[in-house]
């Protein structure tokens, strides 16, 4: 006896295992003709006679989603395997014997092989192959393709199965699809030779599922009063919902009485009960949040220090420079602009490090995912869909990312409105340079600055999302979304690292580029030579410095805003540049001119600039637009030039507006 | 009503709902709730939203052919925010 078997199942039902280890070398992949799907045959010997051995392509059911099942169907309809082994995962009946279920009412004669059944025993499920077999009609056997000892048993199983030329007791299926509306006028209509290999039942399944090539090969075989029929009686997706009810039902019916196990409730996780209660799910985020930016600082601080020491460092070759005569340009060009651009810089990187650190971590445990969730109903709040929470998160880290990620979002209306708030959360630029200089300016009160930016930001998505929204988005009906969340694990801190690291060098080599040239372009329009003689720069500032002043910030902050516009980083490159060179104005010369020549950066800011102003300028590039690449970025995903305009405009200006309040509130304080 | 028509309904209150309290609201287990949106996906009644990777960048000069941008998105990051599901409407169909 010789005969061919196709064996058939879900994805990582075990159907390569068991194929390869049938076959062994014995086995050709190729191509299905005409399709680039991979179609691997085989032979195998037993007792003599000579199997061969077809392994359909995976997929989820028989219905037509993809070309791979269109020919799985059509290979087992055309009468090319004499027994067909249906493979499912005995660890999730349930949900694996649903191939089984849309199997029922080919012609094709089948047995089913419960795989994986030693995973299923662990998992503490006792599974009766023989009830589950006299429901079916089938040969069933429980089976593991990674046991060789089982095979014996795999064997004899097909010899049944091609004895009795078995087939799927589908009564009871039948009879829950009866209850189906319109089921009954069309299967009445079909007969058994209507597509050959296909029962009545199963074509008209197929009709209820909207299954396009069924459909299409009815057309050809019906008169045009019963496609008409047809078409009435499946409209909309209710049909194919009811279809796929009934066959869950039944295969509900198969293993009840067949499969015992220690069934576990669903139930929520003490951390879940607590992020996802709907009253205190908002508070524990904050506070989470809050805390992982107090943890993020821990690290950074000892950063900074190494940055002040390069103060120092910078303030001894300054005078070694001075003592041995070099000119005042080369030891400006080495001082001012290279040793202290690259101070600030590491003082940035501890920042970097930290935040990316303990977020990256949140995001490990799966603390992140909850926040996603926490956040859902607040974005119907803005008029927004549920996903766009993630382009919120993601421009935590990149305003451009962001953007990329309102992709999801199919109305452009809610995209732009998505896009246009996301600009208003700190980008990984802003959450390098704000803390730093909060530090410099506030000390340990930058948390609270941090916290205060915060809040703003939520404030600012809220009245921006009242601004734009009216005219951006229709209130529509609102569906909920459906949220798998990762379970919550230890963090591999190896590949966080790797992460964390990769992720603070490339920052450091992009500021370091950004914050040199700045710093070198404004150092050079402000050197003026000899110290006292006033730069055009100079010049400049001080002519606008009365409106400047207005937004509470003298002109070299205001410089700094303008230059923050193209990059975050660029502020402190102009920072940099202003507040040491010979430029600065009286107050500076005298520092510089006076014995203390190794004073440090930050005293020198701290002495120019008072905290308002700080807290004004803080303010101001943290809500600025958040680079020109960003506005690339939005353009290229919104295409509309008038609304990105609006959008970079209405930032610009509400980031000055911004600064200006919070200087005042600044004088109110100090 | 069956239990796929009475899980699209919950969610038109707009409020999204994880897979476990789904699970408790309809009185079943997260497998069952699991094949139930397994079998929904597959005739178009709701579809994953495609977050993480893939999406990426195309604005930026560190990129290298759209995928894992260094200068935004890293390639290995948003790999551990689970999945979404969104309901998708009559008119989208």
């Amino acid at each position: 006896m010789s005969a061919s078997i196709a064996l058939l199942g879900q994805p990582n039902s075990g159907k390569s295992t068991l194929f390869n280890a049938l076959t062994g070398l014995r086995q050709h992949v190729g191509n299905w003709p005409g399709k680039t799907v991979e179609k691997k045959e085989g032979t195998f010997t037993y007792k003599g006679d000579t199997y061969s051995v077809a392994d359909l392509p995976g997929s989820y059911s028989m219905s037509a989603n993809s070309d791979e099942e269109v020919i799985t169907r059509d290979f087992i309809a055309s009468g090319k395997a004499d027994v067909v082994c249906i493979l499912a995962d005995s660890s999730q009946l349930e949900r694996s014997l649903f191939m089984l279920a849309d199997y029922a009412g080919l012609s094709a004669p089948c047995f089913l092989v419960l795989n994986m059944a030693d995973v299923a025993k662990e998992r503490g499920k006792k599974i009766d192959a023989k009830k589950i077999e006299q429901k079916l009609g089938i040969p069933v056997m429980l089976f593991s393709a990674t046991d060789t000892k089982s095979y014996d048993a795999f064997y004899a199983t097909l010899e049944r199965a091609l004895r009795e030329k078995s087939q799927i007791n589908v009564s009871a299926l039948e009879a829950e699809y009866r209850k189906i509306d319109g089921y009954e006028e069309i299967q009445q209509r079909i007969s058994d030779c209507t597509i050959p290999g296909y029962t009545p039942m199963w074509l008209t399944v197929k009709t209820l599922e909207h299954d396009k090539v069924v459909t299409a090969k009815l057309k050809n075989a019906l008169p045009d009063e019963v496609m008409e029929l047809i078409e009435r009686q499946t409209n909309g997706t209710e049909s194919a919902i009811a279809a796929g009810e009934c066959k869950f039902r039944w295969i509900d019916s198969i293993l009840s009485g067949a499969v015992t196990e220690t069934k576990t409730k669903a139930a929520l996780g003490r951390l879940d009960r607590i992020y996802t209660h709907k009253f205190w799910g908002k508070p524990a985020v904050v506070l989470t949040v809050l805390l992982g930016l107090i943890a993020s600082f821990i690290p950074a601080l000892p950063v900074m220090g190494i940055g002040s020491g390069v103060d120092a460092v910078n303030g001894i070759i300054r005078s070694s420079m001075t003592d041995a005569g070099v000119s005042a340009f080369l030891t400006g060009l080495l001082c001012d602009v290279l040793i202290q651009s690259l101070s600030y810089v590491i003082k940035m990187l501890g920042f970097v490090f930290g935040v990316t650190l303990v977020f990256g971590l949140l995001e490990e445990v799966g603390v992140m995912a909850r926040i996603s969730y926490v956040f859902d109903n607040t974005m119907g709040r803005l008029g927004l869909q549920g996903k766009s929470v993630m382009p919120f998160l993601v421009s935590f880290g990149c305003t451009m990312g962001g953007a990329a990620g309102a992709r999801v979002i199919d109305n452009w209306g809610q995209k732009v409105l998505t896009i246009a708030l996301a600009w208003a959360v700190p980008c990984g630029a802003a959450w390098a340079i704000i803390p730093m200089l909060s530090t410099v300016f506030f000390g340990a009160g930058a948390l609270l600055v941090i916290a205060a930016l915060l809040l703003v930001m939520i404030l600012h998505m809220w009245i921006t999302a009242k601004i734009f929204g009216r005219k951006l988005v229709k209130t529509a009906d609102r569906c909920g979304m459906i949220m798998e969340l990762p379970p919550y694990h230890k963090p591999k801190w190896g590949a966080l690292m790797r992460y964390v690291f990769g992720r603070t060098k490339d920052t450091f080599l992009r500021v370091v580029k950004v914050v040199l040239l700045v710093c070198g372009i404004f150092w050079l329009l402000s050197y003026g030579g000899k110290t006292g003689d006033n730069s055009i720069l100079e010049r400049f500032g001080l002519a606008i410095e009365p409106v400047t002043k207005c937004f509470g910030m003298p002109w070299q902050l205001f410089l700094a805003f303008i230059a923050s516009s193209v990059g975050k980083e660029g502020a402190v490159g102009v920072i940099s540049a202003l507040y040491s060179g010979g430029s600065i104005g009286t107050a500076f010369t005298e520092a510089m001119a006076g014995a203390s020549r190794a004073a440090n950066l930050n005293e020198l800011l701290l002495a120019n600039v008072t905290r308002p102003e700080a807290l004004a300028f803080i303010f101001a590039i943290t809500f600025n637009l958040p680079c020109v690449v960003a506005l690339a970025a939005t353009y290229q995903e919104i295409h509309s030039v008038r609304w990105t305009a609006r959008i970079a405009l209405y930032y610009t200006v509400s980031a000055l507006l911004l600064g200006c309040i919070a200087y005042y509130t600044g004088m109110l304080i100090w | 009503m069956i239990e796929m028509q009475k899980l699209l309904e919950l969610l038109k209150d707009g409020h999204s709902r994880t897979v476990e309290m789904l699970a408790a609201e309809l009185h079943t287990s997260a497998e069952d709730i699991r094949r139930r949106m397994e079998y929904l996906e597959q005739v178009g009644a709701i579809k994953r939203i495609p977050f993480s990777q893939g999406n990426g960048c195309s604005g930026c000069t560190g990129c290298e052919g759209g995928t894992g941008c260094r200068g935004c998105m890293p390639a290995d990051a948003a790999h551990n925010m689970g999945e979404m599901w969104e309901v998708v409407s009559a008119e989208d169909r």
